[in-house]
């Protein structure tokens, strides 16, 4: 019965998208428009086949989700500690949180020429501002969620024992954990950006890099696949990975904070 | 008695000022950043073309500033992110009532505005340059597209989230449907409206800079990326600090007030 509910549901959910593509094509068709202003969906679904045949779509979205892979990777690693450590005396927490602020603003795009320089063009150059706009959001997420903490649990923990390490793993991590989730799923939205925009600007793989070589040859209809294929990409991360975790967290471990 | 260290002290008489002039707890932090970037700088670890420190970024702001390049750009760039959030709400309240009101609208629309939010703004350049060009009008529908999302989303999540209850009662004590959405609805959403505008901003924000990069003639995305062709780090390093204090002044001053201002006198509602 359940089972059957959700489907329905998914269908619910799909039938405007469905809509959404018959609208397309009517439109196209009934004011005849110039395939080089918007393409129909044949031609498409055409180089969707294309690509995937001659395997440069698949290159594509390798390059780009092994990108973004590694430079949240790298950001979360460092990031969650740092911020622990940060947040755990009141004194440095209000320290830095200006710090954190102002950086937290600049993460992402704007690094790109820095990076670029830097790095040159290519890989380091991209996985560094992804790298940085993960980085930044994610620590100060951190710290607040650490700050949220009452002091009577960190108290509590270590009046019963426990060591340093213990508070750390025990209280203050589990205690920041929906803090984190909410800065890895705002910090990956900014990253996502960049990635494309920092592909457009600096590599010669990648889907920004896709989307902006078609452009330079008015293919249309490869630069509308390539839109479809990113929306597509990051509703799967965000809706099917980080939504569901950010609420299981929240369910698990939020309730520490109204203790 | 053991004497109190001379650091412990500087540190209470830090915490004593900023108490009084919370101004200075923004500034402060940033002075052994800037100085340790200085130290950096003169150290010659890294090579000083690609590492220069903080008196060569402020004598370029004083050139930028003295030859009229940056006080223009600043304009241009603000100018656009104003417009386009403007035209974001204009049209953004709106549609987030009709979805968080009705509905057959909710069904109707809602997973294509979460498959739109999911292109994302910058994916749209490359179709954009060519139905506009490089000009204002590509820069335009980048942000209003960007800042739109957040709010209708936000803004149908507000309105959802207003008691049935406070409906009912309005409409028993004989308001109409348009005031029931004018007096009930709407300031029952602010808060949401709010944090939606907050989120758009930051969205919108970071679209204008990849915009005026890749199709700029002006701004300061397109000063940032004019000095990385040149290789010209200061004037790069230099639009990342103004951006970041501009962001900040924004954050603080026009945000923060307004956010404390309607959770303050609405928030009360969704509780």
């Amino acid at each position: 019965m359940r089972r059957h509910n959700r489907l329905l549901a998914a269908v619910a959910f799909t039938l405007p998208l469905f809509g959404l593509l018959v609208a397309w094509e009517v439109i196209v068709r009934a004011f005849d428009v110039n395939q080089r202003v918007f393409p129909a969906i044949g031609p498409v679904l055409q180089a969707g086949i294309e690509s995937v045949q001659d395997g440069t779509l698949i290159r594509h979205i390798g390059a780009s989700l092994a990108r973004i892979a590694l430079g949240t990777l790298i950001g979360i690693v460092l990031a969650v500690p740092l911020g622990i450590v940060m947040g755990v005396s009141p004194a440095i927490s209000t320290f830095v949180t200006p710090l954190l602020r102002f950086f937290s603003v600049l993460a992402g795009i704007a690094w790109i020429p820095i990076a670029t320089l830097w790095f040159g063009y290519g890989f380091g150059a991209i996985t560094f501002v992804i790298f940085n706009a993960v980085f930044f959001v994610v620590a100060y997420n951190t710290l607040l969620g650490v700050t949220s903490i009452p002091m009577q649990l960190r108290h509590a923990a270590a009046s019963l024992g426990a060591g340093r390490w213990q508070v750390f793993v025990e209280v203050l991590l589990p205690g920041a954990l929906p803090n984190i989730v909410t800065g890895i799923r705002t910090g990956l939205g900014f990253a996502w950006r960049g990635l494309i925009a920092a592909e457009m600007i600096a590599t010669n793989v990648g889907l920004g890099y896709m989307l902006f070589v078609a452009r330079d040859f008015y293919r249309t209809e490869v630069i509308v696949l390539g839109m479809i294929i990113i929306g597509l990409l990051w509703l799967a991360i965000d809706r099917l990975m980080l939504a569901p975790l950010e609420r299981a967290t929240i369910e698990r471990w939020g309730l520490v904070r109204r203790a | 008695m053991k004497a109190v260290p001379a650091w412990l002290r500087l540190w209470s008489a830090y915490v004593r000022w900023t108490a009084r002039w919370p101004a200075l707890a923004a500034v402060v932090p940033f002075v052994p950043v800037v100085v340790l970037w200085a130290v950096v700088a003169e150290s010659g670890i890294f090579p000083r073309v690609f590492f220069p420190g903080p008196m060569e970024v402020i004598r370029s702001f004083g050139k930028l500033m003295y030859n009229g390049i940056l006080p223009a750009y600043l304009e241009d760039s603000v100018v656009r992110l104003a417009a386009g959030t403007a035209v974001g709400m204009a049209l953004g309240i709106p549609i987030g009532l009709l979805v968080g009101l009705s509905d057959r609208a909710h069904k109707l629309l809602w997973p294509i505005l979460l498959f739109f939010q999911a292109i994302g703004d910058i994916a749209w350049l490359p179709i954009l340059l060519i139905w506009f060009g490089f000009g204002l009008g590509t820069m335009t529908f980048v942000i209003v597209y960007t800042v739109l999302f957040p709010i209708v989303l936000n803004t149908a999540l507000g309105v959802r989230s207003v008691p049935l209850e406070l409906h009912r009662a309005a409409q028993s004590l004989g308001a109409t449907r348009a005031r029931v959405v004018w007096e009930v609805v709407l300031p029952g959403a602010l808060p949401n409206i709010v944090t939606g505008l907050r989120n758009g901003l930051g969205y919108g924000w970071r679209a204008l800079i990849a915009a005026e990069m890749i199709v700029g003639t002006s701004g300061i995305g397109f000063l940032m990326f004019d000095a990385r062709r040149a290789g010209s780090v200061v004037e790069i390093m230099l639009g990342m600090i103004v951006l970041g204090i501009l962001w900040y002044i924004v954050d603080s001053w026009v945000l923060a007030p307004i956010e404390r201002a309607t959770g303050q006198r609405w928030g009360l509602v969704t509780r």
